[in-house]
């Protein structure tokens, strides 16, 4: 993936650039407003980092906004120290497709981008999703795994909806809470954690492989590769 | 002193006064004056008519003789007469000769003239020619001159009158105001120096300055609590935040100095970064805390439905009961309409739930209810049969960072009931908290919102990340 890290801050470069190498992705990096712009504008990336206050006179949400008028569809995610809800709205209002408050988990950070660039690629909900020998079908909600016909709560069908159309990919526990509860504050004990091993029981307990996996420090992942 | 307004008011009404006086005087004056001179010119003709009379009849002598005889009668200067031949040579009469500056033309005159032993008078004078013979007939001004007097001192005493007593009063008035004005200022001075406890001086009655001083006394309430708040919220980080950053500190220094091998050291880091976490966290909470305090988060306001938001509420925490094997159960007597802001009452719901699972015992049970009352509310409570709270401590566990007794090992950081309570004063509610032998009820009773009802259908769980509350906002603006 071709990514754009537009941030002023040379620790918090070093550190995300590092990881997202590590991660296998090439990133691009504007140290101020008018350089993020003009590379924005300029290159295709496949997704956008996005400081929300820089040096340079144009702020984070001015080139979001830009960006947008010109018909670049980008996905963005605004990276912030501003973290008071109103802040929140007024960055995803630009344009932006996401938002994260510093300071962050690379994880987290790592599972936004790689959500944001699968969001990016057309999403059709009517599509039977499939993971190893494990399929559900959004429109008739049948969930199999084998043979076998699994049962689901509502939520729990909500939860590995959003699992598996990010299959593959690591789905951090604020992402989850966001997404299939819509809570958008933290809610102190570990429920999604029980969430997941409920959700564990049904589809993996009887399994040999199980799919349905923990990613220390990270959140969770779907997959059926080793 | 002129600078100050209400003496300035003051000697402005007497200005006002003063001009109305002489507006009102000025008109009599003349109106007098006028009366007056017409009415002895009118005495004079009558006079001069019977002189006139006196002549046809008896002659030049007769007449002579008439007005000796007047003269003789009357008091010294009150009446001048005077009869001449053709000459000017004067026959009769109190005047010494013909005054030189009144012609010898029939009519009336006002002229300054030598009157003997008065010397120069204004006087009043009707010329009458009889035959070959000339007739003065006059009064002497100086007669109404002490009416006239009188009435200018009457005028000046008036005007008097009104200045010294306008000027009093402005000087009184000033006084009583820069007295109650001095007391504000000496009570916003000692604000300004840090002490906030002060209050303006307020009276029974309700006068302008009264009123401005209970509105300046509501802002100072409001301000009080605002300061007492930030100073609070800095108070509880200085406390609270400070210990987990020492054992950071002092976990990383060890790291550095002890230089333990690679998977010690990653453990340590590993162990560092729940550190980490853990500030965040009680920063994130705080920080909301003081958005909610500041009452910044009115605009979130929509129109949703609390037991809807309940019973999802209840879903989302029924596996962490299970895991406990406490029974959550949820009642309700269907949609409760009401305004409020979606976020922060899940968290606060949330919050009662989390600590009534913390509280509550193995093969407990916890029961969360939103039910209707009859007076237009609605109250969504949760109640546990844990240990309660003694009622020395119900106040105490709304405040920040209290940790109750029973608390001590279990996590959390001390801020869940503040924020419970916070959201509650947002939405104009307060958290009830009351013992259920065992166990502790906590209720949070919000105003329905009937008109928000139909509103309710438009406003469903989204998913996207941030998407609900934009649409709140813009439902709300």
């Amino acid at each position: 993936m071709k990514i754009l890290l537009v941030e002023d801050n040379e620790r918090v470069t070093q550190f995300v650039v590092k990881g997202l190498q590590e991660a296998g992705h090439t990133t691009d990096h504007a140290g101020n407003g008018r350089d993020g712009m003009f590379l924005a504008a300029s290159e295709p990336y496949d997704v956008i980092i996005m400081d929300r206050m820089l040096p340079g006179g144009i702020d984070g949400l001015a080139i979001i906004e830009v960006l947008r008028k010109a018909g670049k569809r980008t996905p963005i995610l605004i990276l912030s120290a501003l973290s008071e809800v109103d802040d929140r709205i007024r960055g995803l209002r630009s344009g932006g497709d996401d938002y994260l408050t510093k300071p962050f988990a690379f994880g987290e950070l790592l599972a936004r981008i790689d959500a944001l660039h699968r969001r990016a690629e057309a999403i059709n909900t009517e599509i039977p999703l499939t993971v190893g020998d494990l399929h559900m079908d959004p429109l008739t909600r049948k969930v199999t795994r084998g043979d076998r016909a699994i049962t689901l709560q509502p939520r729990e069908f909500k939860l590995l909806e959003y699992l598996m159309r990010h299959a593959g990919q690591v789905v951090t526990r604020t992402m989850l809470l966001e997404n299939v509860w819509d809570y958008h504050f933290d809610p102190q004990t570990n429920v999604v954690d029980v969430h997941i091993s409920k959700l564990r029981q049904k589809i993996d307990a009887e399994f040999e492989r199980p799919l349905l996996r923990t990613v220390r420090n990270a959140g969770y992942t779907v997959t059926a590769d080793d | 002193m002129l600078r100050s307004s209400a003496l300035s008011l003051a000697l402005g009404y007497v200005a006002l006064g003063i001009i109305a006086l002489v507006l009102f005087a000025a008109p009599l004056w003349y109106a007098w004056q006028v009366t007056i001179q017409d009415g002895r010119a009118e005495i004079l003709q009558v006079d001069a008519q019977r002189l006139t009379e006196v002549f046809r009849r008896d002659g030049a002598e007769g007449a002579k003789s008439f007005i000796d005889a007047r003269v003789r009668m009357q008091i010294a200067g009150e009446r001048i007469l005077l009869l001449t031949d053709a000459s000017l040579h004067p026959m009769s009469g109190n005047l010494p000769a013909w005054p030189p500056n009144v012609p010898l033309v029939p009519g009336n005159y006002k002229v300054k003239i030598e009157l003997g032993d008065h010397g120069m008078q204004t006087a009043l004078l009707h010329v009458a020619t009889l035959d070959s013979y000339h007739l003065l007939v006059g009064r002497d001004n100086a007669l109404f001159a002490p009416l006239q007097t009188r009435f200018w001192y009457g005028l000046a005493a008036a005007i008097a009158v009104l200045s010294i007593a306008g000027l009093l009063i402005g000087l009184i008035t000033r006084r009583a105001l820069l007295t109650r004005i001095d007391s504000i200022r000496q009570t916003v001075t000692a604000i300004i120096h840090g002490d906030l406890q002060h209050r303006l001086p307020t009276h029974l009655n309700d006068d302008e300055l009264n009123t401005l001083s209970r509105t300046i006394n509501g802002m100072l309430e409001q301000i009080e609590l605002l300061v007492h708040g930030v100073r609070n919220v800095s108070n509880s980080i200085a406390h609270d935040l400070r210990t987990p950053l020492a054992e950071l500190r002092s976990r990383l220094e060890e790291l550095a100095l002890i230089r333990p091998p690679p998977e010690q050291a990653f453990a340590e880091i590993d162990g560092a970064v729940t550190d980490v976490d853990r500030v965040i966290r009680i920063f994130d909470a705080l920080l909301r805390l003081a958005e909610i305090d500041a009452g910044l988060r009115r605009s979130g306001f929509v129109a949703l439905d609390v037991a809807d938001l309940a019973a999802n509420a209840v879903e989302f925490y029924a596996p962490a009961a299970e895991l406990k094997n406490i029974d959550l159960a949820f009642r309700s007597d269907g949609p409760g309409p009401v305004s409020g802001d979606p976020v922060l009452l899940a968290q606060a719901l949330g919050n009662l739930i989390d600590n009534a699972l913390k509280y509550a015992p193995v093969n407990g049970s916890i029961e969360v209810a939103v039910l209707k009352r009859g007076d237009g509310t609605a109250q969504i409570s949760v109640s546990d049969d844990g240990p309660g709270i003694v009622d020395s401590e119900k106040s105490k566990v709304m405040e920040r960072f209290y940790r109750g007794d029973a608390s001590r090992g279990t996590p959390g950081v001390g801020l869940g009931l503040s924020l419970a309570l916070a959201v509650a004063k947002l939405h104009g509610s307060v958290l009830e908290l009351s013992d259920r032998n065992p166990g502790l009820r906590v209720a949070i009773t919000l105003a329905l919102d009937a008109a928000s009802t139909a509103a309710l259908t438009t406003t469903t769980q989204e998913t996207a990340t941030g998407e609900v509350t934009e649409s709140a906002t813009l439902a709300a603006s």
